[in-house]
C-alpha cells in the first residue's frame, strides 16, 4: 500500500485492512488540530504509521485506532471482561483475564463491600468484571462495580458454560446493532449470554442442548458474513425440529 | 509463581458442572455423539531420494516412513527409522522395535521440555505394547545374520498439539508410519554365501515391514460414578473425567492390550466398551488402509522403481560386500566406538529429518547455504560406521597406506546439504551436485575408490583417531 499524503485519501484507509508500516495520515496539512491515536498507531514525524495489522477505525471527530483480533488480550481501561479466580489474597483476588499478567480484584470492590462481608470465591469461579487500571508494567486492576459504585450485573456468573474465542469475535458479538448470529439465535431460542472483550463468552439456557447449540453456532460464525450466519442458524433450527 | 498461574490453563467451576450435566443427558459439548470420533486425517511424509554420492549412507534415511495424524485439534507426528545392530543375546534371530515419545511444550503449556513426564512414558508404553508385544510387526523377518546383525526399528512420536486423546492419535500415527516405512534389502551372496550385500535403492526396491495386523487403540473417558463413558475425549473432557480406559484391538476382534486409570468401572461396562471398541477399531483400520492406498498410488506414479529424479552423477560404486570376518570387525568397531551424540542437532519438532550430521566435503565450488542436517534426536540411526561407504572405508583402512588418506582430508570447502521431506528440495540438491568435473574422474579401479570428499572421509579420520 502506498502512503498517500492527503486528508481525503486517509479516509480511504478507514475501515480497511492495514498492515504495519502503512502511513495512514499525513499531518502536514492539518495544523492546529488534535488527533487522538489509539491502539496500533504511532506518530512518525509528520505521518501516522500503523504498528499492528488490522482494520483502521475512526470515531468522530478525531479518534483513530487499529482493531485486530488475537487470542491474547491486552487490557484496556473500561473494558468489561470475564475472569477466572485463580487465588485469593488478603486484599486482592488474583483473577486470570487472558492478559500477560494476572488481574487484581480488590476484595472491597463490590457494591456495599466492607471488611465484614468479603465474598468467598473458590478457585475456578467465573466473574464478570471491569478493568479499572491497565498499564503494561503493572498487574491490571479490576472491579465488580461500575463508576457510580453500583453492582450493575458485575460479579460471579452461576451455571452455564464458558468458551474462549478470539478478541475479534468478542468485539463483533458486542457490536451494536446486535450481531446477526445473536439475533438469529434469539429469534428461536431463549438464552443468556455474557461476552468479555478478552475473548471469553459465557452462555446459559434452560437446557444443556440449547447451550451447546448456541456455543457451537457462535464459535463457527467468526468468519461468516451476516447472510451466511443467518443461513447457518436456520439449518441448525431445522435440525433441532 | 504468579507468572506460572497466569500462564496455565484454568477450568471454571461452571464448565466442569456443565460438562458433567450434559454428559448425564448424553450430550457432548462439541455436539458429538458419545461414541463418535472427531474427524481424523492422516498425511504422509514424502520420500526423498538423493543421487550419489550421498546415496549409500543415506539410503536408510530416504526410506523413512513418516506420518502426521490430526484428530480434531490433536496433532501427532510419527517417524520411523532403522539401523543395523547386534541382536539381544536371548533373541538372536529377531529384530527390535522401540518407541520414543517427545512431548513438546508447544503442544501444551503443561508439558515441559526435557525428560518425559509420567504421561509421556505411559503413552509410549501403551503404543509399544500394542505394536510389539502383540506381534503386529514381524521381528524375525528383520534378522539379517543370525546372532550378528538385525534391523532395529525405531519409532519417534512427536506430539505437536494436545487437543485431547493423545493415545489414539499417537497409535494411528505409529501404525501409518510403520506401514509406509521401507528398509533397504540385504541379501547374503557372494561365493560362499557368507557375504552380506546391502543393496542400493536403485538396484533393489526397498522392502516394507511385515505387519501382521493393525492394533488400534480406542480410548474411553469415564465420568460420574463410572457409568458414563465417551470415546475420544477432547481436552476439556479430559480435565473433567474421572478415569480413562484404553483398549488396543485389531479388526479381527483380538484384544491386544488394555490400560485403565482412575475410578473404578464395573465389569459390565467394560464388556460393553469392548463391543464398541470392536466396531471402532474396524472403522479406524479401514481409514488407515484407505489413506495408505491413496498414498501408495501416488508414490508409484511419482517414483516407479524409486529412482531418483535427477541422476546426474554416475554411480560406479559397487554394493558393499562384506564377508564374515569383516562383519565381525565392523561389529567390533561398533562396540568400541561411542555414539557421538553430543554434536548432533536434534530436531525436536520432527520435521525434515533426513541425513546424518556429518558434513560432506566437496571440492566443487558450489556454495550451498550451511543448512544443517538433523537427525531425529540424539540417537544416530545411521551410524556412519555401518553405511556401505564406511564399510568400504573400513576395508580400505586395512589396505591403503595412510598418506593417501591424508590427501583427501584437505578440502577446499565443507558444505552441508539439507535434504528434506520435500521432494522438490531433494531434487534441487541433487541437481546442485550435477557434474562437478571431479566426479567424472571417479573410476572404480578397485573396491577402494578414490572419490572426491564424501561423508566417509569425514568418518575415516575419526576411525583412525579411535584406533590410535
Amino acid at each position: 500500500m502506498n502512503s498517500m499524503p492527503s486528508d481525503s485519501a486517509s479516509m480511504s484507509f478507514v475501515d480497511r485492512v492495514v498492515v504495519p508500516g502503512d502511513h495512514v495520515l499525513d499531518l502536514t496539512g492539518m495544523a492546529n488540530q488534535t488527533i487522538k491515536l489509539g491502539a496500533g498507531l504511532r506518530q512518525d514525524g509528520d505521518a501516522i504509521s500503523v504498528m499492528k495489522a488490522g482494520k483502521l477505525r475512526i470515531s468522530k471527530p478525531n479518534k483513530y485506532w487499529v482493531e485486530s483480533s488475537h487470542k491474547r488480550y491486552v487490557p484496556c481501561v473500561e473494558d468489561t471482561v470475564l475472569g477466572i479466580v485463580v487465588d485469593s489474597k488478603f486484599d486482592n483476588f488474583l483473577v486470570d483475564i487472558k492478559a500477560p499478567m494476572l488481574g487484581l480484584l480488590p476484595v472491597l470492590a463490590f457494591e456495599g463491600g466492607t471488611r465484614r462481608n468479603i465474598p468467598k470465591f473458590e478457585i475456578g469461579t467465573l466473574l464478570y468484571v471491569r478493568v479499572v487500571k491497565a498499564n503494561n508494567t503493572m498487574n491490571p486492576e479490576l472491579s465488580c462495580m461500575d463508576e457510580t459504585g453500583k453492582a450493575a450485573e458485575f460479579g460471579p456468573l452461576k451455571d452455564g458454560y464458558m468458551f474462549e474465542t478470539s478478541t475479534g469475535l468478542a468485539r463483533m458479538l458486542l457490536s451494536s446493532p446486535p450481531c446477526p448470529i445473536l439475533e438469529a439465535l434469539g429469534k428461536s431460542l431463549s438464552y443468556e449470554i455474557a461476552i468479555g472483550l478478552n475473548g471469553r463468552v459465557w452462555v446459559n439456557a434452560a437446557s444443556p442442548s440449547t447451550v451447546i447449540l448456541v456455543s457451537n453456532a457462535i464459535m463457527n460464525s467468526e468468519f461468516l458474513s451476516a447472510a451466511q450466519q443467518k443461513i447457518m442458524v436456520e439449518k441448525l433450527m431445522k435440525r433441532l425440529q | 509463581m504468579e507468572q506460572r498461574l497466569a500462564n496455565t490453563w484454568q477450568m471454571t467451576v461452571n464448565e466442569r458442572k456443565f460438562i458433567e450435566m450434559a454428559l448425564a443427558a448424553d450430550l457432548r459439548v462439541d455436539d458429538r455423539g458419545p461414541f463418535d470420533y472427531r474427524p481424523c486425517t492422516i498425511t504422509f511424509g514424502r520420500h526423498v531420494f538423493l543421487s550419489p554420492p550421498f546415496h549409500s549412507s543415506l539410503i536408510y534415511l530416504c526410506a523413512g516412513g513418516s506420518s502426521e495424524v490430526q484428530l480434531g485439534e490433536t496433532r501427532v507426528m510419527s517417524y520411523v527409522t532403522s539401523q543395523l545392530v547386534q541382536p539381544y543375546r536371548d533373541r538372536p534371530n529377531e529384530g527390535t522395535l522401540s518407541i520414543f515419545t517427545e512431548f513438546s511444550p508447544m503442544a501444551d503449556p503443561a508439558f515441559e521440555a526435557g525428560r518425559p513426564g509420567e504421561f509421556a512414558i505411559e503413552l509410549g508404553r501403551i503404543v509399544d505394547r500394542g505394536l510389539r508385544e502383540s506381534g503386529a510387526v514381524d521381528m524375525e523377518s528383520l534378522c539379517v545374520v543370525v546372532g550378528k546383525l538385525v534391523w532395529s526399528i525405531r519409532v519417534d512420536l512427536h506430539i505437536l498439539d494436545n487437543g485431547g486423546n493423545l493415545i489414539d492419535a499417537a497409535n494411528i500415527a505409529a501404525l501409518a508410519s510403520l506401514l509406509t516405512f521401507r528398509r533397504p534389502e540385504c541379501t547374503l551372496g557372494g561365493d560362499d554365501n557368507h557375504e552380506l550385500i546391502i543393496h542400493d535403492i536403485e538396484d533393489r526396491e526397498p522392502l516394507p515391514l511385515i505387519i501382521h495386523h493393525l492394533p488400534v487403540a480406542v480410548t474411553f473417558a469415564v465420568f460420574g460414578e463410572g457409568n458414563i463413558m465417551v470415546i475420544d475425549p477432547s481436552y476439556k473432557e479430559e480435565s473433567v473425567m474421572g478415569g480413562r480406559m484404553t483398549i488396543t484391538m485389531n479388526s479381527n476382534g483380538d484384544i491386544c492390550a488394555v490400560q485403565k486409570a482412575g475410578i473404578g468401572i464395573s465389569s459390565s461396562v467394560i464388556i460393553r466398551c469392548l463391543e464398541i471398541c470392536a466396531v471402532k477399531a474396524a472403522e479406524i483400520t479401514s481409514k488407515i488402509n484407505h489413506a495408505m492406498e491413496s498414498f501408495n498410488d501416488g508414490r508409484s506414479i511419482q517414483y516407479p522403481n524409486f529412482h531418483p529424479v535427477d541422476v546426474a552423477i554416475q554411480d560406479n560404486l559397487p554394493d558393499v560386500i562384506m564377508d564374515k570376518k569383516q562383519i565381525e570387525n565392523l561389529i567390533g568397531h561398533l562396540a568400541a566406538l561411542p555414539l557421538d551424540a553430543l554434536d548432533r542437532n536434534s530436531n525436536k519438532s520432527g520435521a525434515v529429518v533426513v541425513g546424518t550430521n556429518t558434513r560432506a566435503k566437496f571440492e566443487n565450488n558450489q556454495a550451498r547455504d550451511g543448512v544443517p542436517f538433523y537427525s531425529p534426536s540424539n540417537w544416530d540411526p545411521y551410524p556412519r560406521k555401518l553405511c556401505s561407504r564406511l564399510a568400504r572405508s573400513s576395508l580400505k583402512l586395512s589396505g591403503l597406506p595412510e598418506d593417501v588418506e591424508e590427501d583427501k582430508v584437505n578440502t577446499t570447502q565443507s558444505v552441508t546439504v539439507e535434504c528434506g521431506l520435500e521432494h522438490t528440495k531433494g531434487a534441487s540438491s541433487s541437481r546442485a551436485l550435477e557434474t562437478p568435473s571431479e566426479y567424472t574422474t571417479v573410476e572404480a579401479t578397485s573396491q577402494y575408490i578414490k572419490a572426491p570428499k564424501t561423508l566417509k572421509d569425514a568418518v575415516k579420520i575419526q576411525n583412525r583417531k579411535m584406533r590410535k
